[in-house]
């Protein structure tokens, strides 16, 4: 889990030109969006196309990607849990 | 109508009021040099695609050599950009992601397909509620579009041409202009 977890945070680093920003700034469990990374609704919608693109989870809209995008660590397991690739 | 300030970013040169600014990177790592001296407050530069990156950077090193307050809203002043390729270099890289074989069209670089998001972005960093335009043109003649801007209320335009053709080939030839 902890080699998915920084796996998932320089895909999020790549994925949202997080500029100067290094996997060990984010932490497990901090929210990544509001007082986070203060990431906005663009970035959530990238991060929709990176759980595809990376482990084939299709979300079917963006609602859906609220209660995943939380957090690192609940990213980390809806893939562990959803995962087709 | 005249220019009271003007700046022209090459990517090989940087010239500021006829001064030539002193640079250690060429292409588009020129705009990021910029950024982080003349500004670096501003992350959302890094999501940009270049053409909003680069009339970003030139706007705001022409605003700081024009010395005046910065923050306060203000709708005198519009934002006018002229170019001949519109958002084709950020156009081909949105292409790039909805190949059919590989197809995952990114939101991210979909938001930039549309050249007059530059103006826009200039005028949300500034607090500027006047006019954008953005004009595509195929000759560099924006004097004209520039006149077209004054009016009573609108008493001051920053823009100009703002041309980029790919990562090694672009230019912003910006101004403040007023009456």
């Amino acid at each position: 889990m902890d080699s998915l977890k920084q796996q998932l945070k320089l895909q999020i680093i790549a994925a949202l030109n997080l500029e100067g920003m290094q996997p060990e700034d984010i932490q497990d469990d901090a929210p990544l969006f509001g007082e986070g990374l203060g990431l906005d609704s663009i970035d959530a919608l990238e991060l929709i196309v990176l759980l595809e693109r990376e482990y084939g989870i299709r979300l079917k809209d963006a609602k859906e990607g609220k209660p995943v995008f939380q957090s690192v660590a609940v990213m980390a397991d809806y893939i562990t849990t959803h995962r087709t690739k | 109508m005249k220019q009271i300030h003007h700046i022209l970013i090459l990517p090989d040169r940087v010239v500021v009021d006829d001064q030539p600014v002193t640079i250690t990177t060429q292409g588009a790592d020129i705009v990021t040099e910029l950024y982080r001296r003349y500004m670096n407050d501003y992350p959302k530069f890094f999501k940009m695609d270049l053409l909003s990156r680069l009339g970003l950077v030139a706007a705001d090193i022409l605003l700081q050599t024009e010395g005046a307050e910065r923050g306060a809203e203000r709708d005198d002043r519009a934002v006018v950009i002229v170019n001949r390729h519109a958002s084709l270099n950020n156009d081909r890289a949105y292409e790039a992601t909805i190949q059919p074989d590989n197809y995952f069209p990114s939101p991210s670089l979909f938001v930039y397909t549309l050249p007059n998001v530059v103006a826009g972005e200039i005028a949300i960093r500034n607090h500027y509620l006047g006019e954008t335009a953005c004009y595509i043109a195929a000759q560099e003649d924006v004097e004209p579009l520039i006149a077209s801007t004054f009016n009573e209320h609108t008493t001051s335009v920053i823009g100009g041409w703002l041309d980029v053709t790919d990562e090694k080939e672009f230019i912003a030839k910006l101004s403040i202009w007023t009456h």
